[in-house]
């Protein structure tokens, strides 16, 4: 049986808005102080100790490698604050749905994701933390170009808001690089799966608003929407083509691949990915029943820094790769 | 009228181009237009890739106008407009201020617009600035047809079109509230 197809989650993965917000007062990020660092850090936490929902403060000097690249893994912080590790925080909010990177490139970058499409809610999120972090109204804003950021390429709206898209069967046809390149003239931009720069795994693409200026965010979650739609109903035409063409090689392929990853006992990060695109796939097209939730929150904990999270010392490669091998085999059987 | 490119053939269309500020009219047959189009790809408007092409000359001009311009410095926290250039990253709020002018053009060949719409901090009244940015447009529109500056004040007057309609439109939802 297929699993139910509500928020599009056969082929949206999840949905991302984030905000970049500046103080007046204190120096850009990239050229402040330690002590200017403390004092936005300080300021966040104080902006958000009255609220209802808990906030963790994490400071980012204070993890291991392993528990660093894990936040990058469940996509809470980016790479780019463990960048700026020694003057860095995140503030982690309910469920891991939302959460605020202080002094990554801007003072705040606050987020919000949630599975499937659902890019509107992740953006009432983000608006209403917004709010309460700017509640002493001290941003950096300009009438005229907006909100101010460190990077004019975030001056605006400072929103970039984005879906993840997992699209197999658009990749197999080789239609994928033709959509893609429509959807780059509606303004927005496609990415691999840890955001800029990053290239795609498991068929895995981030799709994202690239202007930031002089249009509304109601108007670019409106476009980014759409557009996503527009892809969804790509894919899902291509992964028919596909079935159509022949259901039982198909089937024939992922379930191979499922036996494989269930069996297996060295899973490279790569050949993970790979085998996580045929499973989720499978999913959908009723092969197995397995939930998206399941495969998804799979794929985020078998990457190396969730693998490695009790250990102190690094792993080597090889030692990380058995140790996926055991913890995907543990899930499946 | 006699095609200015043959000299044979009766003109039927006036082509007007205007390079590095240079402004150049023609008055030319279909078949030397056609001749002229493979020639120059951004005069071919029945093809996106050509407009495109045009936008992005455009888009890179304005970089250019900026890399030969300033050596101005941030009063308030010292950057230099040449380090940003290096970095892509500001140092602070008022560079904004500092580097107005420079600033404006690159962000205008980034964003293709120099005008926020949208959420604003503490309510600050959006309907007022769009107001004020309008009228500020309108002073440039007709400073640079005096110039005949004509790319530019056909940027101008679709920027002010645009913004208009925006202004309209929240008034119009506006009302339908009350």
């Amino acid at each position: 049986m297929k699993p139910t197809d509500t928020l599009e989650r056969d082929v949206v993965v999840s949905s991302r808005v984030r905000l970049a917000r500046n103080y007046r007062d204190i120096p850009f990020a990239p050229s402040m102080n330690r002590d200017w660092a403390q004092e936005t850090i300080r300021r966040a936490v104080d902006a958000l100790a009255g609220e209802k929902d808990v906030y963790h403060l994490i400071r980012i000097g204070n993890l291991t490698n392993a528990q660093r690249k894990q936040l990058v893994e469940h996509h809470l912080i980016s790479y780019d604050l463990l960048k700026f590790a020694e003057t860095s925080a995140a503030l982690i909010g309910r469920q891991d749905t939302i959460s605020v990177m202080v002094n990554e490139e801007d003072h705040l970058r606050i987020q919000g994701l949630l599975p499937g499409l659902q890019s509107e809610k992740a953006a009432e999120l983000v608006f209403e933390l917004d709010d309460i972090l700017g509640r002493d109204n001290n941003y950096a804003f300009d009438p005229q170009l907006g909100f101010l950021t460190s990077c004019p390429t975030n001056v605006g709206t400072g929103m970039r808001a984005s879906t993840m898209l997992h699209l197999p069967a658009l990749s197999k046809i080789g239609k994928l690089s033709a959509v893609l390149q429509a959807i780059s003239k509606l303004g927005l931009t496609v990415r691999g799966i840890y955001g800029e720069g990053s290239e795609a795994q498991g068929n895995l693409y981030q799709l994202s608003n690239q202007v930031t200026l002089g249009r509304s965010e109601d108007d670019m979650l409106k476009t980014l929407t759409a557009a996503t739609m527009q892809v969804v109903a790509f894919e899902r035409n291509a992964r028919e083509v596909l079935s159509k063409k022949d259901t039982v090689l198909l089937e024939d392929r992922l379930m191979r691949s499922y036996g494989q990853i269930a069996n297996a006992r060295i899973l490279s990060s790569k050949e993970f990915m790979g085998r996580y695109s045929d499973l989720r796939l499978a999913a959908s097209m009723g092969y197995i029943d397995m939930s998206y939730e399941f495969i998804d929150a799979l794929m985020m904990d078998a990457q190396d820094g969730s693998l490695s999270i009790d250990e102190n010392g690094e792993l080597t490669e090889r030692e990380l790769n058995i140790r996926r091998a055991n913890f995907v085999r543990s899930k499946l059987n | 009228m006699m095609c200015d490119e043959c000299g044979i053939r009766p003109a039927s269309i006036r082509l007007t181009t205007i390079t590095g500020g240079e402004k150049k009219e023609r008055n030319l047959c279909p078949t030397c237009m056609a001749k002229l189009k493979t020639t120059m790809p951004e005069l071919d408007f029945t093809s996106l890739a050509g407009i495109l092409s045009g936008l992005f000359q455009n888009a890179n001009k304005a970089t250019k106008i900026g890399e030969e311009a300033p050596d101005i410095t941030c009063e308030n926290c010292g950057m230099k407009y040449e380090n940003f250039r290096k970095t892509g990253l500001l140092g602070c709020a008022e560079c904004y201020t500092h580097f107005r002018e420079p600033l404006e053009k690159l962000i205008m060949s980034i964003h293709s617009n120099t005008q926020h719409t949208g959420r604003v901090p503490g309510g600050i009244a959006k309907k007022v600035s769009l107001k004020n940015t309008i009228d500020q447009l309108k002073g440039k529109l007709v400073e640079a047809i005096a110039a005949e500056e004509y790319e530019e004040a056909a940027k101008l007057r679709d920027q002010i079109r645009m913004l208009k309609q925006q202004v309209e439109a929240e008034e119009a939802e506006t009302n339908e509230t009350n």
